[in-house]
């Protein structure tokens, strides 16, 4: 069986565990009827089961083919830096403000990632930060967030 | 007679000039949604739920409605000239639409398409105003025991049909269950699951999951190829022959009815449809060895069924409260997010909301009948847009739209572990439909659970005691188990070599 198997259903019978454990500090049953922790416990108790059923059946399975889960070379690169800059999006978005974050997240995406043109890259990445912005914050009334840093605000961003 | 009279309110307001506007936008960026690789209904719509919340609730749900099945005409595009489906549901297409696109026939296979979509679609909505009152005025009758057997019908079906493996589905359906349990008890307020964050207080975000596990997961399978360009078959006329409309027009008739029904059954896909659709014309047709080779029957019967099916699948959404499929799912979590509950009591607490959404989908229809045509070269130029510039504008929205839920970046966060999540889970074949499925209809089944065991002071014979829930409950125990007897019955003929 491949690891990636494994990995994947040691995770769901991790959560299953964890989902037992938890709701076993909540209310069972109420003199009204099932407390808070009467429907995730037995959800718990079903995805455990099906967790072990799962795995149990991919070991049953004699493929003995090769098998590859994650591409190789470029290819995980791109997915790894893709989500890497979506965690540093999230994580800089408060400090550094929206059209600030959105913009390297741009240009890095497209520059970096995407292999486009310099000034296709500036131009669309201006867009989708600045622009972004604009039209949000005036047409659309969604606030998106300003920096926090005290010298990035005073410039407005 | 009343139909008509609920018909013509729901005109009334449906046609005035925003709520024909909110049409119009959700039609076209259904359209662009359908046409872009990389982002399907579901994802699409979810995005899109942010940008409503200024809007009243009935141009919300007139625009969020639109989108969802302005995809289905988006997704025709992309499978006539690149032979790559725009989404699932017009993958059957590729076959006779990119064989006519070769012949120079592309154009009308469009059209085509767009007329039969037009025609499928109205004649779901139609089924809809008269399968509403009677539905509603049945489903009225529900208390919380026949709800919660509904909602278990609801989800056996689909799990039932989704996926090859119903160990796969039933471990993705308690996992959309486990998710909506986060946050406070609906009863007693205490909070559970929140890894003690504040964020996590009101419950896991609806948009962000299934952002991540739709849209996110779909641009990771992306990025694992190096990005190319697209190459686009030439396209001549768009205007079909009479000969054209003549072989159109039984399998037109066939696949909305076809759409129709199938659009009822929570859990059949608009895929099921089409693909039904495409080899009922196969048996039906005098020349079915033509089929293969670019048949007008094969574009018209397909692209009829999966517009019917987008518009019948509103229907138990509704009537009954209960969404036939992950992207319908979706709107009922933006009904909820605007203060409404789909079901019996829409039509009689907000009957303006229910009828006006109901007239708003022919004005949709119209509106994509009308604008598809004249603006196939514009999706053709946006589709050549390189793909590295695309996926970059894409994420931007998905950014946007995680944030702007409750105004945190603490979503993004979860939208990005949920993309990994769902690309994982998608490479091990695990069908994602029933978590978006159970994610919003977790705390409702929870909720008529739990009132009913109040009702019965705990007793489960309450559950046996009302005939329509015993039904409902008989019904999902076969939806559930018939497959395991199917499996059961494949191993054997296996093992005794058949």
């Amino acid at each position: 069986m491949p690891l990636i198997y494994l990995f994947v259903g040691l995770g769901f019978l991790c959560i299953s565990i964890y989902v037992v454990w938890e709701s076993k500090n909540l209310e069972y049953y109420t003199k009204l009827g099932p407390g808070g922790g009467f429907f995730p416990f037995w959800l718990g108790i079903i995805m455990g089961g099906l967790s072990l059923g799962w795995l149990l059946q991919e070991i049953r399975v004699k493929d003995k083919r090769e098998f590859h889960f994650f591409p190789e070379g470029a290819d995980i690169i791109r997915i790894i830096l893709t989500v890497l800059a979506l965690v540093g999006t999230a994580c800089f978005m408060n400090f550094l403000g929206f059209k600030l974050t959105m913009f390297f997240f741009l240009m890095f995406l497209i520059k970096i990632l995407g292999k486009q043109s310099l000034i296709s890259t500036f131009l669309v990445a201006f867009l989708g930060s600045f622009g972004v912005y604009y039209l949000f914050a005036n047409y659309l009334d969604v606030m998106l967030p300003k920096a926090t840093i005290k010298f990035l605000s005073n410039l407005g961003l | 007679m009343e139909a008509i009279h609920n018909l013509l309110l729901g005109f009334s307001i449906a046609l005035t000039p925003q709520n024909i506007l909110f049409a119009f936008i959700g039609s076209v960026l259904g359209t662009l949604i359908g046409v872009l690789p990389g982002i399907g209904p579901v994802a699409g719509v979810a995005m899109l739920i942010p940008l409503t919340f200024q809007m009243t609730p009935t141009g919300a749900i007139i625009m969020l409605t639109a989108l969802f099945y302005g995809t289905q005409y988006g997704g025709t595009i992309t499978s006539v000239l690149l032979n790559v489906p725009g989404e699932a549901a017009s993958a059957i297409t590729c076959i006779e639409g990119y064989q006519m696109a070769k012949k120079g026939r592309g154009g009308v296979a469009l059209s085509i398409a767009a007329i039969g979509s037009f025609f499928g679609g109205t004649f779901a909505t139609i089924a809809l105003v008269l399968a509403a009152g009677p539905l509603t005025r049945f489903a009225l009758e529900f208390g919380p025991v026949e709800f919660f057997a509904l909602i278990t019908l609801g989800i056996s079906l689909l799990m039932g049909l989704a996926g090859k493996s119903m160990i796969k589905a039933l471990m993705m359906g308690i996992f959309g269950l486990l998710l909506a349990m986060i946050g406070m008890d609906p009863v007693s307020g205490i909070p559970r699951f929140t890894f003690g964050r504040m964020e996590l207080m009101d419950g896991i975000g609806f948009v962000p999951v299934i952002m991540g596990l739709f849209g996110l997961a779909e641009i990771l399978m992306n990025a694992e190829k190096q990005f190319s360009q697209v190459f686009i078959e030439k396209m001549s006329s768009l205007i079909p022959t009479c000969k054209d409309f003549r072989d159109s027009f039984g399998p037109i008739l066939r696949g909305s009815l076809i759409g129709t029904l199938l659009g009822l059954v929570p859990g059949m896909t608009g895929s099921a449809s089409s693909f039904l659709s495409y080899i009922a014309e196969r048996k039906v047709s005098k020349h079915p060895e033509r089929f293969g080779s670019g048949v007008i029957e094969g574009v018209a019967g397909p692209e009829t069924a999966n517009n019917a099916h987008a518009n019948g699948a509103l229907i138990p959404l509704f009537t009954l409260g209960i969404p036939a499929s992950p992207t319908v799912a979706v709107i009922m979590g933006a009904f909820m997010m605007h203060g409404l509950i789909p079901g019996p009591f829409l039509f009689k607490e907000h009957p303006e909301v229910a009828w006006g959404v109901i007239a708003s989908f022919y004005i949709g229809n119209v509106i994509l009948l009308i604008l598809n045509l004249p603006l196939v070269g514009i999706w053709i130029k946006i589709l050549k847009i390189p793909y590295g510039l695309l996926f970059g504008i894409i994420l931007t929205f998905m950014v946007v739209g995680a944030y702007s839920i409750s105004n945190s970046a603490f979503d993004v966060l979860i939208m990005t572990i949920f993309g990994v999540i769902g690309y994982i889970l998608r490479k091990l074949d695990f069908p994602l439909a029933p978590v978006v499925l159970t994610l919003i209809l977790g705390p409702l089944m929870e909720r008529s659970l739990r009132q009913s065991l109040e009702m019965s002071q705990g007793d489960f014979r309450i559950f046996l005691e009302s005939p329509i829930a015993l039904v409902l409950l008989i019904l999902a125990s076969v939806f559930m188990i018939a497959p395991t007897f199917k499996f059961i019955k494949k191993k054997k003929s296996v093992i005794s070599g058949e």
